[in-house]
């Protein structure tokens, strides 16, 4: 294949639907050169530019919005009153948006799945930009920097989350990446940020390189980058050769697959791939750190699945036992994850440094819906399960991870933005100097409430989202537990780790609500504005919890799992 | 009028009262409300309350008077009633001329055409006996019984023989319906009903405007009780209360009006139960005062003695009525029904039989039940368990002592709720509940009513608190009332309890204003002169006291309110006595207590306004109310010169008289008793009225002689008869003979019940309880070597696990690097351990 041929095929191909489908990553892009250009005209002093950014957000943010509703209901009626006119607002048409399947000539992929990710990673770069204006971290001279950070390692995400190709896989985790090494370096003046950035930089950096060797040895084992061909090859690859470490293709796919996982386990923070996590978080702001917790958490994840689904796609055959191994492997890791973070939180004085031990476990808790959805649907058939319980059960498993992922947002953005708006007032993340902060009247107690809200979430409580969510993933894998009774094991060591949690979510809450406060600390006013931000993030880990749309919520992820398992 | 009609104008009646009825309840509700809202928002106000709560409260009441007075006329243009009947004009006019005797019973053959004016002074002054119309044409007699069948009733339609034409009745809303036992909320509205609206709701309009200026000094953040003495010579401080006072008089509003509007007798008994609590609430507003709440304790205390007979003769009337409906007056309602019409036949008859068992009563009803009956002394039971209830409610013998205490509360509630309207409620249930009431209890009634007038006006005389004298004037007039109906005189009753409300709430207010005036000085033995300070309260009270002495012009027969309605007390009492010779008593006490009346009362008037001032620095501080407060007084007073003139006010009340009172008849089941027809009470009114008259002029110039002109000295006769001053100015000695008999016994077998909780229920629950710590100190011993112990191995294991994992996270990134290339060797050689090698 010539380039020009590639270059034809592109502009005759698929260009238009492409750029359709592509036009919210469009719009963010956008966004960040008109950030640019206001710096070289000098015009960021008139306009400031969180302005910009979140004006970009919101509109790529109703781009995939509309994306979403047009894609579910076909462009049918909805209820969305300006719908037909927005819908031709952003030129969406049948055999574009309406349509699922490849974009750019296969290397990006347009369905259900990406759709929701997507929609998800928008939202929240709107709620994140608000929150960097509510607590003003990047001043108007870096505005423009910190925005066109954020908003690039966003693009790089919703890449990741629609990578159809090999290539695209190292792009997207490269571009969300990349950026993010930036945002926690950005306290320029402070020591801690800067060595933490370094860190994370040349960890980052390790990784990569990792995979992108374990990348070049499958694509040059199979041939092909295309996760398409990835499955259908490897099955013809190893067709009758037997699955053992006497044949050579198996160990090189075993060592290829493995190094790809290295990369995303640094992105999942998994142990033992977690050192620079606490770090990272402790220097970064604690914006950052709830961006980089969810956003590129989510991202990662979506990819993980997206590509362990490409490799054990041949169905069937010899193959199984490999991918059986793989989805066992994952749930040793899922639980040593888990377990680690927990147990490693103990300790901790420093809030940041406690949630980021807290993401690790909660990785761990996502990792095991990942793990089990490869033990599902590559359950032997001597386990008796039919075609259609294999994917009911997968999709469950995915289901499960996407409502855990849509509450784990909330929850996490908002105990990162309490400790970011907290930090802005007492100048402290550490636990001690929580003392006594429900005592203060007005705005800070609402503030209290709300962390209490997101830490009994992010412990499981009933009648939280986190609780749900949680239900969710140890049901799918308690269900996976007839296939392989690692998985049974696996609910029981996640179940004990739930209560490993409580100690120390509650010795957060224990200083705010219930140490005495300290004497002669100065009262704390805030602003309103900053209680309804607390309350509107708040808001939806109850939502989550206990009404109606927790239903509505774990229907649409059932609907967008499904769509992985034809 | 045709069923269709008669059902619109029900329909339209039951929503202008409950209108009125319920706007109060609105009024309550916001002013309680946005009170307690108002005051912490309104900070424009800087503490300073706002009147808001007042206003809402007049406009409510008010409202609900032009919808009273709106009913009244729909009413009246709706049914075929005539209020300025020929029997009043007969009444006057025989007065004059003496003897008609039984023969204007056949001075029929006249229609009252509607055209024919009784307008001033005329209908009094001329000799009109030739109008006297049958008496029974206001009342006809019904020659059946209603809701037969819809034919028969449809029958009667437009003949005007139905003793319930003018009553409206009917079901606003059914609360429950357990098996037989229906409890809605009812409404019968008569002629009475809508009498008794205007009247309260017209007062209380009064009362509330007067209020708004009473209570002004509560319109503070910071007020001081000068009553409350605080240790080191402190007074007590607290914000002010405007808003409560008015959301409690709102709510009392809203009761009483309930209460009036009330068709079944259990839920007159919830309304009755409500202005009891409203009152308690009202005498106790107060509250930091040990005065006022002990008061309101004892008035609640002693109304429920009272509410005790109540429920036992609700209990009676459930068990063999099965109903608590008054009666059902709609014309197309067959069966159902009420309690008056189950007992008496439509020309007022009871059915008393003779039986083995003893007499009992057949009652009326659906002719499936018609073998339904109840023993007569049960009825009796019953009608004086009822009539409990409201010796307790309008402060009767034995349970009178209440109401003098109650004074502690403001004096715009003594006024409303004290004087004019719940007090009133007990006549007025009597008077409702009249047809249920056997002669027997009548009598009851009548002695009570007799002991209590004497004894309220006994104690009066030798008060000097000038609420107080007004308290006891109040038990005094209550006790007319109750005489009144208890000899038969049931219009005369009621037609005392109107003007009553009128001039007594007057010289309440006045009162009110007064002790204003005077920055809470309330003995009369400081003041004095105070008719130049005062002149509008002085003279407004003036027309009260004389229009409560009942003085009239000798010859022209015209006087106060009072005049008229003490008038037909007297005559209904003299007509009894010469039926019933042995009740000579029922009519010499009221004779003779119409003198201490006029005595009492001028006295009160003479000390507080005329002669010179006896306490400097009151007179001096003393000074007349701003006009929010007179002008009250002044539309008071009108009412209580004229609203007895043109027999208006007795037709209204004539309309809604029980079938049976105005033939009179005898009765000899247990006691043998003669009822004094309407013809008998004209044939004695004279000469009652000239009696009256003559006391209540005894009585005035006697007052004159004391305290005006003083020319004999008050305390030269209080030395001389020192034991009947003591035993007066001691009550009768009711309070010490309560303590005596009731409150010390209680206290005493409480002190028993206390030592035996403590020394033998309490020793065992103890011992219990020892017991049980002993057993959970064993059981924490255990909890807290073993369990505990495990527990917290558990826990110190893993946190040291936890804390050693932190080991690892060093901070160096050489060995964060090395730990990369660890863990995927360390990944290898797992993988590669596990995975099947052949």
């Amino acid at each position: 294949m010539s380039v020009s041929e590639i270059l034809n095929g592109l502009i005759y191909g698929d260009l238009t639907r492409s750029i359709e489908v592509f036009c919210p990553e469009v719009l963010l892009c956008v966004t960040v050169i008109v950030l640019l250009l206001l710096r070289l005209f000098s015009l960021d002093h008139k306009i400031p530019p969180y302005v910009i950014a979140l004006g970009g957000s919101v509109v790529a943010f109703v781009a995939v919005l509309l994306q979403f509703v047009f894609f579910t209901t076909g462009g049918a009626e909805t209820n969305l009153g300006a719908g037909e006119t927005l819908f031709s607002l952003f030129q969406l048409t049948e055999a574009g948006v309406g349509s699922p399947g490849e974009l750019f000539t296969g290397l990006l992929m347009h369905d259900a799945f990406t759709l929701f990710f997507r929609l998800g990673l928008t939202f929240f770069l709107v709620l994140v930009v608000a929150l960097t204006v509510l607590t003003g971290i990047p001043d108007n001279e870096d505005g423009p920097d910190f925005y066109t950070l954020l908003i690039g390692s966003t693009i790089g995400m919703m890449v990741a989350t629609s990578a159809n190709h090999l290539l695209m896989l190292f792009l997207g985790v490269e571009m969300m990446s990349v950026p993010s090494y930036v945002m926690v370096g950005f306290l320029k003046g402070r020591r801690s940020s800067s060595e933490a950035a370094l860190k994370y930089v040349v960890y980052g950096a390790g990784t990569a390189g990792i995979m992108l060797y374990g990348l070049s040895l499958i694509a040059g084992l199979l041939g092909t980058a295309e996760f398409a061909e990835l499955g259908p090859r490897l099955a013809y690859l190893i067709d009758g050769d037997g699955v053992t470490l006497s044949n050579p293709n198996i160990v090189v796919t075993l060592l290829g697959v493995m190094m790809v996982l290295v990369g995303l386990a640094f992105k999942l923070s998994l142990v033992p791939f977690h050192f620079w996590c606490p770090d990272a978080f402790e220097g970064a702001p604690a914006e950052i750190g709830g961006f980089l917790s969810v956003a590129s958490k989510a991202a990662a994840f979506a990819l993980l699945v997206r590509f362990l689904l490409a490799m054990t796609a041949s169905g069937g055959g010899e193959l199984e036992s490999l991918n059986l191994y793989l989805g066992l492997a994952l749930g040793v890791m899922a639980a040593v994850t888990m377990t680690f973070g927990n147990l490693a939180a103990y300790g901790q004085t420093n809030v940041k440094r406690l949630l980021a031990y807290s993401t690790i476990a909660h990785a761990g808790y996502m990792l095991m819906a990942v793990s089990a959805m490869l033990v599902i649907t590559n359950a032997a058939e001597s386990s008796g399960w039919s075609a259609a319980q294999v994917q009911d059960g997968a999709a469950r498993c995915v289901e499960g991870l996407m409502y855990y992922l849509a509450v784990y947002l909330f929850m996490n953005l908002a105990a990162f933005a309490i400790v970011a708006l907290i930090r802005n007032e007492t100048f402290s993340e550490e636990i001690e100097d929580y003392n006594g902060l429900a005592h203060h009247s007005g705005t800070m107690t609402v503030l209290c409430v709300c962390m209490g809200v997101a830490m009994f979430s992010l412990l499981g409580m009933p009648p939280f989202g986190g609780f749900f969510a949680k239900l969710l993933i140890f049901a799918s894998v308690w269900n996976a537990g007839s296939i392989h009774w690692l998985m049974w094991a696996l609910v029981v060591i996640a179940g004990l780790n739930t209560i490993f949690s409580l100690f120390y979510y509650l010795r957060v809450l224990k200083a705010m609500f219930i140490a005495p406060r300290p004497e002669g600390v100065r009262s704390i006013n805030m602003s309103g504005l900053v209680g309804a931000y607390v309350v509107v993030i708040t808001l939806p880990i109850l939502l989550m919890g206990a009404s109606p749309l927790q239903n509505n919520l774990s229907a649409t992820a059932r609907y967008v799992a499904s769509v992985l398992f034809p | 009028m045709t069923p269709e009609a008669y059902i619109q104008t029900g329909t339209t009646l039951k929503w202008l009262l409950g209108i009125a009825w319920l706007l109060p309840l609105v009024g309550f509700a916001v002013e309680i409300f946005g009170g307690y809202w108002g005051k912490r928002f309104d900070p424009a106000s800087n503490g300073k309350k706002t009147k808001l709560a007042a206003y809402m409260a007049v406009f409510c009441i008010g409202t609900g008077f032009l919808l009273s007075l709106s009913a009244f006329f729909i009413w009246k243009g709706a049914t075929d009633v005539q209020l300025v009947t020929a029997a009043h004009a007969a009444e006057h006019g025989e007065s004059h001329d003496g003897d008609h005797g039984d023969g204007h019973d056949h001075h029929d053959g006249h229609d009252h055409d509607e055209g024919h004016g009784h307008d001033a002074e005329s209908g009094h002054d001329q000799d009109e006996s030739h109008e006297h119309p049958h008496s029974n044409e206001t009342l006809p007699p019904a020659d059946d019984v209603r809701g037969q069948s819809p034919e028969e009733a449809e029958d009667h339609e437009g003949h005007g023989n139905d003793p319930y034409a003018a009553a409206f009745s009917g079901t606003f809303y059914e609360l429950a319906h357990f098996g037989d036992l229906r409890i809605s909320i009812d409404y019968y509205i008569d002629g009475l009903t809508l009498l008794m609206f205007c009247m309260v709701t017209l007062i209380a309009t009064c009362i509330h405007i007067f209020a708004i200026g009473y209570m002004s000094d509560e319109l503070t953040e910071d007020y001081e009780d000068h009553f409350v003495h605080l240790p080191g010579g402190k007074h007590f401080h607290r914000p002010g209360r405007f808003y409560r006072f008015f959301a409690f008089l709102s709510l009392f509003s809203f009761s009483m009006l309930g209460l009036v509007l009330a068709g079944n007798i259990f839920q007159v008994f919830v309304f009755w139960e409500l202005v009891g609590v409203c009152s308690y609430l009202l005498i106790g507003f107060y509250v930091e005062r040990h005065s006022a709440s002990t008061a309101a304790n004892k008035a609640f205390i002693m109304n429920r003695v009272g509410d005790f007979g109540f429920l036992i003769g609700l209990m009676i009337l459930w068990t063999y009525f099965g109903t608590f409906q008054f009666a059902n007056t709609d014309p197309q309602a067959a069966g159902d029904l009420g309690l008056f019409q189950m007992a008496r036949d439509s020309h007022g008859q009871l059915d008393v039989v003779d039986t083995e068992e003893g007499k009992i009563v057949h009652l009326r009803g659906s002719p499936e039940d018609s073998e339904r009956s109840i023993p007569y002394w049960l009825l009796i039971a019953a009608g004086i368990g009822i009539f409990g209830g409201c010796i307790g409610k309008s402060a009767q013998f034995p349970l009178q002592p209440w109401l003098p205490d109650a004074m502690e509360g403001p004096t715009p509630v003594s006024a409303l709720v004290h004087s004019a309207t719940m007090v009133a409620a007990g006549v007025y249930l009597t008077g409702r509940f009249y047809p249920m009431f056997t002669p027997e209890v009548l009598l009851t009634i009548a002695y009570i009513g007799c002991i209590t007038l004497f004894i309220g006006a006994t104690i009066a005389v030798v008060a000097t608190d000038i609420k107080r004298v007004l308290a006891y004037s109040t038990i005094s007039q209550l006790g007319y009332m109750m005489l009144a109906l208890g000899v038969g005189g049931w219009g005369a009753g009621l037609y005392h309890l109107i003007t009553h409300a009128f001039f007594k709430s007057l010289m309440f207010l006045c009162s009110g204003s007064v002790i204003h005036g005077c920055h809470h000085e309330q003995e009369m033995t400081k003041m004095g002169g105070l008719y130049k300070k005062m002149p509008i309260t002085c003279w407004t009270m003036f027309i009260g006291v004389v229009a409560i002495s009942g003085l009239a012009i000798p010859v022209l027969n015209v006087g106060l309110a009072g005049f008229y309605s003490k008038d037909a007390i007297v005559a209904s009492g003299l007509a009894f006595m010469s039926g019933n010779a042995t009740h000579f008593l029922l009519f010499f006490v009221p004779l003779v207590t119409a003198g201490i009346t006029a005595f009492y009362m001028f006295r009160l008037w003479f000390m507080t306004f005329a002669g010179p001032p006896k306490d400097q620095h009151v007179y001096d501080h003393a000074h007349e109310s701003p006009s929010v407060m007179t002008v009250p007084l002044i539309i008071l007073s009108i009412f209580a010169i004229g609203c007895a003139w043109f027999g208006v006010l007795e037709g209204w009340i004539l309309t809604s008289e029980p079938t049976h009172v105005a033939a009179g008849g005898t009765s000899a089941h247990h006691v043998a008793l003669t009822l004094p027809s309407h013809d008998a009470i004209h044939g004695v009114h004279h000469t009652a009225g000239t009696a009256a008259l003559f006391a209540a002029v005894v009585g005035a110039a006697l007052s004159a002689v004391f305290y005006w002109k003083g020319l004999v000295d008050p305390a030269v006769i209080k030395r001389s008869f020192s034991g009947v001053h003591h035993f007066l100015v001691e009550k009768w000695q009711f309070d010490n003979l309560y303590d005596v008999m009731f409150v010390r016994p209680v206290h005493v077998v409480a002190r028993w019940c206390t030592s035996f909780d403590k020394n033998v229920l309490d020793a065992f629950l103890h011992s219990l309880s020892r017991m049980t710590v002993v057993a959970s100190s064993w059981d924490r011993k255990f909890d807290e070597t073993f369990v505990d112990g495990l527990v917290n191995i558990v826990g110190t294991s893993t946190y040291r696990v936890g804390r050693s994992l932190q080991v690892v996270q060093t901070g160096k990134l050489r060995q964060y690097i090395m730990f990369i290339a660890l863990g995927v060797l360390g990944l290898f050689v797992l993988l590669f351990m596990f995975f099947p090698r052949t």
